[in-house]
């Protein structure tokens, strides 16, 4: 009995005065979806959210539910629901009423609103709490109020605005795992908010990269991780060593860039030239070091010198100076037989490190 | 934990003041209401003639009657105003709210007794409002009704006493998230379900609280019945204060005074279990 849910952003563009929050926005979100948006914090995250809901009209460009426009349609007369940032709990209301509130307004029979509440709270966890007041909770079990308040309105699509922010770590992981799970096991498409990158890793189905309320990249959590398009991309997504060079001969089948007289050899791309200005990305978990020196080749080979050591609990990060003006960072994992009897486990210490041409993404400036 | 009782001191001064300038004299004011007057001076003795007194002229329980009720009508005309203004001011124009406030702080700031003579200029037989009704020909002679009457009373009133509805209002409408209404609105309710629901029942305490102020200054008073209000409004605050003054009968001023203080303190109480059994907002 679901039927298709299909959300479309065409062409959205919203200014406040100068400021332009969300720019020729075309997403295409899909029935059960959990979709991410995720960008620095003023990137029109917030704006395109209040759009979908109906908060703000956008100056132009269309939203469409199942093919039908909705941005002429007051945000309570929408199919959706939102979970707000700051949870914006009704403080004199109990529990049990805001859940309701919803059900309340469109006269549903008591009985049936009773059992309602009971379910959603039963999927929260929070059994036994319906005659308290909001002040009366912690933020973790404000949150899951809020959450339920919109859930149980049963949304065509689900609005989240960082909801986790401002909760603590361990609550945090916990409540994103717990989001991920009631997602799927009521089957809902959601649009997740945060400038969190780990948080959108963990929790989306899809990625939307945004900057400066544009899209940079959309994609599978693994695919922006492997193939950022952008320097931006590479930066904002995981840990990357970024280098600064130029290109300095185009090979056959490899680039080499110089980077401050370093030479670093990269696949070929197609769109460089000679003297290019160009932006280098390595994953540090790409970098090896080398402790004998084997007789395979490597594209890259380079030495360097350990300056920090950072201890991760299943990783290990060494920070490596290759010059004065280069480092790298260095991510393994932490194996029990490699600590102690290995070379080059000291600040100080000399290493080898080699990384292959594939695994340097190369960005045009 | 013992810190913080050491700030308890720092209230003294406000204490020292409220028993030396408040609780002494309302005392010794309580006293006063079983002695005697005699034409020597006062009696010291412990009666209730002077309550008793109350009940034997109708004219007391009369004036009294009609001063709560001439402040129950303020009081209600101040919150019913003051909310639209409290509310635009709190939401609507948020730009202009520095501006609306200050006026209405520099109307407190402004003597009591110009505002009142104000009113009566424009009130009075050849005042602004008959001017404007005769220069409009809707009436030939000036109409009487609007000086020297409980309507009268209650007009100045209101227009003396609304600073005091329209700020507690207003603060506590400022108290109000955004997030709340646009929570409402994304749940499904309008924005009259929205008033109804959140903003009304988050504003109880101001309304509750201007309502209070208006009603108890407005019952009180006796300057604005004395200028605007003529033998039609007369109300109990310029009785008592007559037995303090003309007739030097403390000990009955000061029976008058805690039986109107009584049903004063009644009615509000009566009001707040209303509001509270009314349970506005689900
Ligand atoms: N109501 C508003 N008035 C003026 N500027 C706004 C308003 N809302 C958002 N902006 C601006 O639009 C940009 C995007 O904001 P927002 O959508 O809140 O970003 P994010 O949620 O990604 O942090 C910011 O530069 C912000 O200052
Ligand atoms: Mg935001």
């Amino acid at each position: 009995m679901s039927s298709e849910n299909e959300l479309l952003i065409e062409n959205t563009y919203k200014n406040f005065g100068n400021v332009s929050a969300v720019k020729n926005f075309n997403l295409k979100v899909e029935d059960n979806e959990f979709v991410t948006l995720l960008g620095p914090s003023g990137c029109g995250k917030t704006t395109l959210l209040r759009i979908i809901a109906g908060f703000e009209i956008p100056d132009s460009g269309d939203v469409l539910l199942n093919g039908k426009s909705i941005v002429n349609i007051p945000p309570y007369k929408r199919p959706l629901n939102m979970v707000f940032q700051r949870y914006a709990l009704f403080p004199h209301m109990t529990v049990y009423e805001n859940i309701a509130f919803s059900q309340f307004l469109k006269k549903k029979p008591k009985e049936e609103i009773k059992n309602k509440v009971k379910k959603m709270l039963e999927l929260v966890q929070l059994e036994g709490f319906e005659k308290r007041k909001p002040d009366q909770l912690s933020g973790g079990q404000c949150q899951r109020v809020a959450l339920v308040r919109a859930l149980i309105n049963e949304p065509k699509v689900l609005l989240l605005d960082e909801p986790l922010g401002a909760l603590d770590l361990k609550i945090r992981k916990d409540m994103q795992i717990e989001i991920k799970n009631i997602q799927e096991r009521l089957k809902m498409t959601f649009i997740y908010v945060t400038h969190d990158q780990e948080e959108a890793m963990v929790m989306s189905d899809r990625i939307v990269l945004m900057r400066n309320g544009e899209i940079i990249q959309i994609g599978k959590p693994k695919e922006i991780y492997n193939y950022p398009n952008s320097i931006f991309s590479a930066k904002f997504i995981g840990e990357n060593n970024i280098l600064d060079g130029e290109v300095l001969e185009i090979k056959n089948d490899h680039l080499v860039i110089d980077i401050n007289g370093l030479n670093i050899l990269t696949n070929k791309t197609s769109n460089v030239k000679i003297r290019d200005k160009v932006f280098l990305a390595i994953r540090p978990e790409k970098i090896k070091r080398i402790y004998t020196i084997e007789n395979k080749s490597f594209d890259n080979h380079i030495v360097g010198k350990i300056e920090k050591i950072v201890f991760f609990g299943s990783t290990i990060k060494y920070y490596v100076s290759i010059s004065e003006e280069i480092f790298l960072v260095i991510e393994e994992k932490v194996a029990e037989e490699n600590n102690k009897h290995v070379k080059g486990n000291n600040i100080g210490d000399e290493v080898n490190l080699r990384f292959s041409k594939e695994d340097v993404d190369i960005f045009l400036k | 934990m013992k810190k913080r009782n050491k700030h308890i001191y720092l209230l003294s001064p406000l204490y020292i003041y409220l028993i030396l300038f408040f609780f002494a004299p309302i005392f010794i004011l309580f006293i006063y209401s079983f002695w005697l007057k005699s034409s020597s001076g006062f009696i010291h003795t412990f009666t209730l003639q002077n309550y008793i007194k109350i009940f034997s002229n109708p004219l007391y329980l009369t004036v009294i009657r009609n001063s709560i009720l001439i402040g129950l009508v303020t009081a209600v005309i101040c919150v019913l105003a003051s909310y639209p203004v409290a509310y635009a001011i709190a939401f609507k124009y948020k730009k202009l709210q520095d501006v609306i406030l200050y006026i209405i702080l520099i109307s407190l700031f402004s003597s009591y007794l110009v505002r009142v003579y104000a009113w009566r200029i424009i009130l009075g037989r050849y005042g602004l409002i008959n001017q404007i009704l005769i220069y409009l020909k809707l009436i030939k002679e000036p109409l009487t009704f609007f000086l020297y009457s409980p309507t009268s009373v209650i007009i100045t009133l209101v227009f003396i006493l609304i600073p005091f509805t329209i700020l507690p209002i207003y603060s506590s409408l400022t108290n109000i998230s955004i997030d709340l209404h646009e929570a409402a609105a994304d749940l499904g309710a309008n924005k009259f379900k929205t008033f109804f629901k959140v903003t009304l029942p988050l504003s109880k305490s101001g309304v509750t609280s201007g309502f209070i102020f208006s009603f108890v200054l407005a019952t009180g008073d006796y300057v604005t019945p004395q200028l605007v209000g003529g033998t039609q409004g007369l109300m109990i605050g310029r009785i008592i204060s007559d037995q303090f003054g003309m007739a030097f009968n403390w000990p009955f001023g000061s029976s008058l005074a805690y039986f109107t203080l009584f049903l004063i303190v009644l009615t509000v109480n009566l009001f707040i279990w209303i509001v509270k059994i009314l349970k506005i907002g689900r």
